[in-house]
């Protein structure tokens, strides 16, 4: 809320007194295949509205000098806003004389108010009783504005002028090699990939026509009823009679098998004898693919392509429906096949419905059926025969010429008087009553009654039941792009009582420009964010205890869009690297052509020692460097570690007669893991932590603030190597070095002098001395507990010399406390300074530097001072 | 308004190091190949819009770094996953061998998923040390479809594209069968078409 009202003040101040700034709103501008941040805001004038579109140079603007203005568009009659609310975005047209701005909202409230306000404002327009609005006002904001390419919209002059600009700028360029996209407004940061979707969805539709191909298919569909024969002569008269090979060929037979075997378990071999009279008589000067072939009890269709087609042909599948005896039996019925070729779906359904003169209803009710049960069931939801851009209906619909003596309709057909006949047929008499097969189309019969002829011959029933001309045989067609070429018979083929029946079909089919398709991918592909980094892997050569090293990893932007880039945690991990290592910058922005040094440092202290002294970690890291919306590259980070005193255990250091650089890595993991130890007898405590005490001890007592300032770190470093690799030399580096490198030997250890186990009793304890001192006595491992003695009489010596070093108790027990009893990892991650905490770990250390200690040396003495 | 895509589908490409995933890509996104040996240190994606089976299909295709050190991280980007392509070098048994482990490593990520085998430089028969008679007896226990493709030859590529998308796709759209048809209509149509046909 806050935000709209800060928008709204700054535009406020880029307008003009008497001009008010009513709402405002974030959207995106689409302009070719980019999207553009820009505020919209709804602005009043004297009972005048006008949309300002304005340009930030910032987003969100925080000074109006962040804006500029873009266009002014007067709310006035030829404006329009329509909304097309999608679940990703709301896309807002706005649209006024020849301009047209598409602009995308984020769904929501905001959204929604500022289009109401928008058309609130148009309202208020419709109902003005006053003369039309002028917008003298916004006169001042045509040419003279601060963009440059801003303009006004209102005048017709500048407005053809606009509507080439932004015809330009929106209109993708099919027919060339490249689709125009702004890179510039990519480079200044405009998501293309987003952007991507939303010009196919709106630039295709509106140029749908240049994304499709319109090419033409010779479709023959041929239907016979064989009354039960087999094939005896070619079919190639039928067939294959025209100059030019068909492309599809759907050939539908009825009365395939009139036998019981047939009806009853719907098995013949006249299938294959016919399917291989087809195939023999299709055209000769092409190559044709079965792509389906279906048969129910005599219905037999069978749907043949061009072998060039054959790759775009795609979801073929079949369905049939009895609508014979009970309903269900398939001496009638239909059958069907469909198929997708490129974008078109087409559906061909042979069918043979009821027979006898007086069932035209009873064939009505086989189509609607046929319409209503047939669906391909693989389709989601199964698709039925309408929900096809093609169909054709074909078979022996088995309607009549009715009305009429047989003897005279005889007479009419040889005299070729079919004008009379066919008003009399019944299915034009049912289609015109739009009783049946509305919305298709048949073509003009020129052509004799296929039925009924004497078998073998062109003569017409002879029979008893001297049956009347009819023409049973049809082919009808729906749909669009499809324009009939040829619908006739084919006396000559007398196998059967019915003659032959085909048409020719020539039919437009649609194909998306794959071309495109193809243009935006790779579009796409190139405007993923590419980086090329100069070392995925970081060698360190030797890293020592508290010597930080680094190594420079140079990224650079080598694709053609910024480039925003982040390490990422990987797995389970709590940060996107080890706690040794730091990564600087860790996110970053890289602009294409440009390069990003990243600074690698590893630094091992006294958080990561113990873990890498211990074999638990090793100098070994995969960084995932990630891409905002592109990919992630591996870098590995390795280094061999110097094991040290400082991250060793106090255990394990008591066992070690030598410099810890002595003895080998085995033998110290396996100290670390408490594996017994043979040979030397234990110290009782570290020599370390011996060496650094008994060295304070003979210099440092009257040292003021020990403890209290920090030493030098490569004094920390000299002293590190003394005690790792041993020296006959003095031990080097300043009291407060010293100093501090005994707390940093405490504080390096995995677990402290109070065991983690032991933390949360110790603090409960803290105020009771007795208590505390019977924790120490008989909890603490043997070891640590020499150390806290140890300590402990060292810091009552120095206590003793206060006058001099100025040193107090409490001061000392805070120093220590923190470091006798360490936070557990799981309450140190919950962040630092625990006040309450920090006072009872002073308060347990303090009682062991003001009270008598005499009475814990037991056999062991805990010598201060010199003993060698 | 024209949909730039019905499905949006995420492949994953697995296997050894050296066996040609990135060639796979490369060939089947952008119709290159280099000769030239880039290991991927990483997981890199192209993306490619198909129509299939009168769907525009947007594939949005994984390309991973098949060293050892990195499979644990490339586990993760399994997830989300629809189709996984294992491929393994014909001309190397060693990959073809470890084509288990990868199998089992998509077991371990994801949840259902469909898988496709790919046997990459089937170029230069000489070379050949995994017979397709063994890929395919493997392929037929464990159930996947298996191609023997050439990136460099540009063979069999885009239709192993092809038939993993169609796999997806096939899943998909069970899926919603499964959810969208109450179960009497099932068998009601089952009875009623008793359909015999045949389709080439």
């Amino acid at each position: 809320m806050s935000l709209i009202q800060d928008h709204l003040g700054i535009i406020q101040a880029k307008l003009s007194s008497g001009e008010t700034a009513l709402t405002c709103h974030e959207g995106s501008l689409m302009q070719g295949s980019v999207c553009a941040s820009r505020i919209l805001a709804l602005v009043e004038h004297e009972g005048e509205w006008a949309l300002f579109v304005f340009i930030s140079s910032r987003m969100p603007p925080e000074v109006f000098t962040d804006l500029a203005i873009e266009r002014v568009i007067p709310i006035d009659n030829d404006f329009k806003c329509e909304i097309d609310a999608g679940e990703q975005s709301v896309d807002v047209y706005v649209n006024s004389r020849k301009l047209k701005l598409l602009f995308k909202m984020i769904p929501g409230i905001k959204t929604n108010n500022f289009v109401s306000e928008v058309m609130r404002s148009m309202e208020a327009l419709t109902k003005r009783c006053d003369p039309p609005p002028e917008f003298q006002w916004l006169h001042k904001y045509s040419g003279s504005s601060t963009s440059s390419r801003s303009k006004t919209d209102f005048d017709t002059t500048s407005s053809d002028v606009t509507e080439d600009d932004v015809s330009k700028e929106k209109m993708l360029d099919i027919d060339s090699p490249d689709i125009v996209v702004s890179r510039h407004s990519i480079a200044q940061g405009a998501n293309p990939i987003a952007a991507r979707e939303n010009v196919i969805q709106h630039q295709m539709s509106l140029k749908e026509n240049d994304y499709t191909y319109t090419q033409i298919l010779r479709v023959f569909i041929g239907t016979w009823n064989v009354n039960g024969l087999p094939p005896t002569s070619s079919l190639t008269p039928w067939l294959a009679s025209d100059m030019e090979p068909p492309d599809i060929y759907a050939v539908g037979f009825q009365e395939l098998d009139l036998s019981k075997e047939a009806f009853l378990f719907n098995d013949t071999p006249r299938e294959e004898e016919w399917r291989k009279s087809v195939v023999a008589a299709l055209h000769p000067s092409a190559n044709y693919k079965q792509v389906a072939l279906v048969r129910l009890v005599g219905m037999m269709l069978i749907l043949l392509v061009q072998e060039k087609h054959e790759k775009h042909i795609r979801n073929v599948a079949f369905e049939t429906v009895g609508t014979g005896i009970m309903g269900k039996m398939g001496n009638k019925g239909g059958v069907a096949i469909r198929m997708d070729i490129h974008n078109t779906s087409m559906c061909f359904v042979n069918s043979h419905l009821a027979a006898h003169v007086e069932e035209f209803e009873r064939r009505n009710q086989d189509y609607h059926d046929i319409c209503s049960r047939l669906s391909f069931s693989k389709f989601t939801p199964p698709k039925v025969i309408d929900k096809h851009d093609q169909i054709y209906w074909l078979g022996d619909l088995n309607y009549r010429i009715t009305e009429m003596e047989p003897r005279i309709v005889r007479d009419l057909i040889s005299h070729n008087s079919l004008g009379a006949l066919l008003e009399c047929d019944q299915l034009n008499r049912q289609r015109s009553q739009k009783n049946v097969f509305i919305g298709y189309r048949e073509g003009p019969i020129t052509f004799k009654p296929t039925y009924k002829y004497d078998p073998g011959t062109d003569d017409w029933d002879s029979s008893e039941k001297n049956r009347a001309p009819a023409w049973c045989d049809r082919i009808l067609w729906k749909g669009d792009g499809m324009d009939q070429k040829e619908y006739r018979s084919h006396p000559i083929l007398r196998t059967s009582d019915h003659k032959p029946v085909r048409v020719i079909d020539v039919v437009k089919y649609r194909r998306v420009h794959e071309e495109v398709l193809k243009k935006l991918d790779k579009l796409e592909n190139e405007f993923l964010p590419q980086v090329t980094v100069d070392n995925t892997e970081i060698i360190f050569d030797i890293v020592r205890y508290l010597e930080p090293q680094s190594q420079e990893l140079i990224i650079a932007n080598t694709g053609q869009v910024p480039v925003q880039f982040g390490f990422i945690k990987k797995l389970d991990d709590s940060k996107y690297c080890k706690e040794w290592l730091n990564i600087d910058p860790a996110v970053s922005f890289i602009m294409p052509g440009e390069k990003c040094d990243v600074k690698l440092e590893v630094c091992v202290d006294k958080k990561s020692a113990s873990k890498l002294n211990c074999g638990e970690d090793k100098l070994y890291d995969i960084l995932v460097l990630h891409l905002e919306g592109g990919k992630d590259i591996f870098i590995t980070v390795t280094g061999n570690y110097e094991r040290s005193c400082f991250g060793s255990s106090i255990e394990a250091l008591v066992h070690i007669s030598v410099p810890v650089r002595e003895i080998p890595i085995g033998k110290l993991v396996e100290l670390e893991k408490g594996e017994a130890p043979g040979g030397m007898e234990p110290y009782p405590i570290p020599k370390e932590i011996w060496f650094l005490v008994d060295h304070l001890y003979r210099h440092g007592l009257k040292k003021q603030n020990l403890f209290l300032l920090p030493g030098l770190n490569s004094e920390l470093i000299a002293i590190r190597n003394w005690l790792d690799n041993g020296s006959s030399e003095p031990l080097p580096g300043s009291l407060h070095s010293i100093a501090e490198a005994l707390l940093l030997l405490l504080e390096s250890t995995a677990e402290p002098i109070v065991p983690f186990n032991l933390h949360s009793v110790c603090l409960g304890a803290s105020s009771n001395y007795l208590h505390c001192k019977q924790i120490v006595m008989q909890e603490l491992p043997e070891y640590r507990k020499n150390v806290f003695l140890y300590l402990c009489f060292f810091l009552q010596e120095l206590l003793s010399h206060a006058t001099e070093n100025g040193l107090d108790a409490k001061t000392l027990a805070t120093v220590f406390g923190g470091i006798f009893l360490r936070d557990p990892p799981r309450l140190s991650a919950r962040g630092r300074g625990n006040l309450s905490l920090d006072r009872k770990k002073a308060g347990f250390v303090y009682h062991f530097l003001v009270n008598d200690l005499s009475d814990y040396v037991t056999s062991k003495v805990l010598h201060l001072g010199p003993t060698t | 308004m024209v949909q730039e895509y019905d499905h949006l589908f995420k492949l994953l490409i697995i296997g050894d190091s050296g066996v040609g995933k990135s060639s796979l890509l490369l060939r089947f996104a952008d119709n290159t190949f280099s000769g030239s040996y880039i290991t991927t240190i990483g997981v890199d994606f192209k993306i490619r819009t198909i129509n299939i089976e009168g769907e525009k299909v947007k594939l949005q295709i994984w390309d991973t770094a098949g060293q050892e050190r990195f499979r644990t991280i490339t586990s993760t980007y399994y997830r989300g996953t629809h189709g996984v392509i294992v491929v393994y070098d014909v001309s190397n048994g060693d990959s073809f061998a470890n084509v288990k482990r990868w199998l089992h490593e998509i077991e371990q990520n994801c949840d259902v998923v469909n898988r496709i085998l790919v046997g990459n430089k089937n170029d230069a028969p000489d070379r050949k040390v995994v017979l397709t008679e063994d890929a395919q007896r493997f392929a037929d226990q464990m159930n996947i479809q298996l191609f023997e493709t050439s990136a460099k030859d540009n063979i069999n590529v885009e239709e192993m594209f092809m038939a993993i998308t169609r796999q997806v796709l096939r899943t998909k759209q069970e899926h919603k069968e499964r959810q969208a048809i109450p179960k009497d209509t099932v068998s009601l149509r089952k009875t009623r078409s008793k359909k015999k046909g045949k389709c080439c």
